[in-house]
């Protein structure tokens, strides 16, 4: 096998990103699988991209515009 | 009339960070690497574009790459004829082959270079910037400057009198979240522009005779919930650091997140006179045409002319005023108060609410000459963070002293990194709370989450909470909290008033108690050489050795800690006679605590205050 090396995107590890590091990945493009080489997450890009929506579910207001910022 | 004041910052680097790593992955290092040159320009080219377009006025911060560029130089000399922008200089972007050649060095951040070459570098850049357009600036920037640094430069080149001065809670969770690798060491700050002191450029200024002579600027502005939560870098009016934290819808590509954050930066004139401040300082790095992380390009693209077009929508309706960092200088000034009646102790105040997770939480912020406090209303109204900037504590930073990246100033309270109310097993966390005890049973403020008003009566800044309240088996107790930041006071007072009580014969024990150490860090310190005391007639004290002791005084004047590491004297007083006492901490719970305990009946209000001082 190669070197790994960079997919198209510079993907961040998913699960080291929930615990607020930003590792970036590297590609096997043979596999096409991407690796943290902090923790042992693998995925292939699909992997990657679901994992992320996933890391959204602690920004419960992402979507939601306010107009108001006090309780008064 | 109210006034949102924004300062929209782009540096032409040449070697933006990231780029050469993102870009260059798998290739030998090339400082001079010409597609990297063009491609760096192109960007800031773009970033000028979307801030004209949409009418917004530019401080062009110049890298001293930069001065070796023509075609910088005269993008530079264009938009401040055509647009008004002003040309500054930034100590940020120093790598290039010129650099590398006269210092060998690859370090490149200004404040952890030794003092000597921080003025042969300062001179140098700003020689450099004089050749080239034939005036000295204005304005300059980093992530930090050190007070020496400040001092140095304004008092070689006095016209500078705006400066990036600090980056708001960037230190040990950005080092972390770089893989502990990004050694930008700086906590402690201001989260709005301040006038730093000489001594410490965190501390604003008390008086003229401290006044460092420049308005620092923070380097974004940054939310102060998700901020001192987590990591910095992804919650800041720099649009791509929101791309940063995935807070954006992938299918649409809409990131309403930014404009809340934007608008509750609006919302703080409520606090401030009727003033309200934001900030955007986007490297060009973060526009790389290889994308950035998950994003490619036209995402990165979209969300900077995204972020100019609502400034200058908010412009067009009247809501926003653009200015250049130089003018904001003398605005501020005037606006503080400085300028006419040499006041410097008008308070910076947030009052701010969860923009992002979903929650109802509310944190107040208050920065004065004197301190750094947050109040936290999800705990009571328990303070979660504390700097005493009383102590104007001088700490020279980088290579030659004692803390050649830790640029932080100094916490006696820090709810993440010393634990808060909860710990494990065993010990205590710091904070500043109440707990109320009856027949047994104890209650701690903490866990009585609740809201706050903010009012102002003449000079005093008031949180008035929405009373809480605590059952205890055959007891319900409506209490209600107010606390007190007199400008110019260095203390906070907090008041607690007993509402009701289902018997209104009873008492309750209240116990007012501060739980504190020092630090920068999330790791303990040697504490062996703070002294404790109940203050009075038969003064109690202990010499910190780990040895777990307490002390008591009836009608104690004051209890007090001394910390001679960072020159404070922290104590609390009380405004009837009750007991005061003093806690030693052990090994695994390395803190001291103060506090009063006091009987306290239906209708009747008990309060205590938080005093900081210098200590030597």
């Amino acid at each position: 096998m190669a070197q790994l090396g960079k997919g198209k995107l510079n993907y961040r590890c998913p699960s080291c990103f929930m615990r607020d590091l930003d590792i970036d990945m590297f590609y096997n493009k043979d596999t096409k699988i991407y690796s943290c080489i902090r923790c042992q997450y693998r995925g292939t890009e699909e992997d990657v991209l679901a994992k992320n929506e996933m890391v959204r579910f602690r920004y419960g207001a992402m979507n939601k515009r306010f107009d108001k910022f006090d309780f008064d | 009339m109210d006034k949102f004041i924004v300062n929209i910052i782009h540096r032409p680097e040449m070697v933006p960070e990231y780029s050469a790593t993102v870009t260059g992955q798998g290739k030998e290092e090339d400082i001079g690497d010409k597609a990297l040159l063009t491609e760096s320009l192109d960007i800031f080219r773009t970033q000028q574009r979307l801030a004209h377009e949409n009418g917004l006025k530019v401080t062009i911060q110049m890298t001293y790459a930069s001065l070796f560029n023509d075609e910088a130089v005269e993008i530079a000399k264009h938009d401040h004829e055509e647009f008004g922008d002003e040309i500054g200089l930034s100590l940020l972007g120093l790598p290039c082959e010129e650099f590398r050649e006269k210092y060998k060095t690859k370090d490149f951040c200004i404040w952890m270079f030794s003092m000597e070459d921080k003025k042969a570098i300062v001179n140098d850049v700003f020689e450099k910037f004089h050749d080239r357009f034939g005036f000295y600036p204005e304005s300059t920037s980093s992530y930090y400057m050190d007070a020496d640094l400040i001092n140095y430069i304004k008092a070689t080149y006095p016209t500078v009198k705006c400066a990036v001065a600090t980056c708001w809670e960037e230190g040990p969770k950005a080092y972390h979240t770089c893989n502990n690798s990004w050694y930008t060491l700086f906590d402690g700050g201001p989260w709005a522009p301040w006038i730093p002191s000489k001594q410490n450029t965190h501390a604003p200024a008390a008086n003229e005779a401290e006044d460092s002579g420049i308005v620092a600027i923070p380097h974004l502005s940054r939310d102060l919930i998700a901020c001192y939560d987590g990591n910095g870098s992804n919650f800041g009016t720099h649009p791509q650091n929101v791309l940063r934290g995935m807070i954006y819808d992938t299918k649409t590509w809409e990131y309403p997140y930014l404009y809340n954050l934007i608008d509750q930066y609006r919302d703080l004139y409520k606090y401030n006179n009727g003033y309200a401040y934001n900030m955007m300082f986007v490297g060009p790095g973060w526009m790389n045409k290889m994308g950035r992380w998950e994003q490619p390009y036209e995402l990165l693209l979209k969300s900077y002319t995204d972020g100019c077009a609502y400034y200058g929508k908010l412009k067009k309706e009247g809501k926003l005023i653009d200015m250049t960092m130089s003018e904001f200088a003398d605005y501020y000034r005037k606006k503080k108060g400085v300028t006419d009646e040499k006041r410097y102790t008008e308070p910076e105040c947030a009052l701010w609410r969860d923009i992002l997770y979903g929650s109802d939480k509310q944190l107040f912020w208050y920065c004065d000459p004197y301190m750094r406090a947050c109040v936290n209303m999800d705990q009571g109204g328990a303070i979660v963070d504390l700097r005493p900037y009383a102590a104007k504590l001088e700490w020279p930073v980088g290579i030659g002293t004692k803390h050649v990246q830790d640029a932080s100033y100094p916490f006696l309270i820090q709810e993440k990194y010393r634990a808060g109310y909860f710990t494990h097993y065993a010990g205590e966390g710091t904070v500043r709370s109440a707990k109320l005890s009856y027949n047994g049973e104890e209650v701690d403020l903490c866990l009585c989450p609740t809201h706050a008003h903010f009012s102002q009566e003449g000079r005093t800044r008031i949180l008035t909470l929405d009373p809480v309240e605590i059952e205890f088996h055959g007891l319900t107790v409506k209490l209600q909290t107010k606390e007190y930041f007199e400008e110019g006071s260095s203390n906070i007072k907090i008041e607690r008033h007993i509402l009701e009580m289902s018997d209104p014969t009873a008492e309750v024990t209240l116990d007012e108690y501060m739980v504190a150490c020092y630090g920068t860090t999330e790791y303990p310190e040697d504490m062996t050489s703070v002294v404790l005391r109940c203050e009075g007639k038969d003064e109690k004290r202990i010499d910190y050795a780990y040895k777990c002791r307490t002390e008591s005084l009836q009608g104690a004047d004051a209890v007090s800690a001394v910390v001679p590491p960072i020159d404070t004297k922290v104590s609390l007083t009380a405004s009837v006679e009750a007991e005061g006492y003093i806690e030693e901490g052990y090994a695994f719970s390395p803190m001291f605590k103060l506090g009063y305990k006091k009987k306290i009946a239906d209708k009747e209000v008990f309060a205590t205050w938080l005093n900081l001082e210098k200590a030597n």
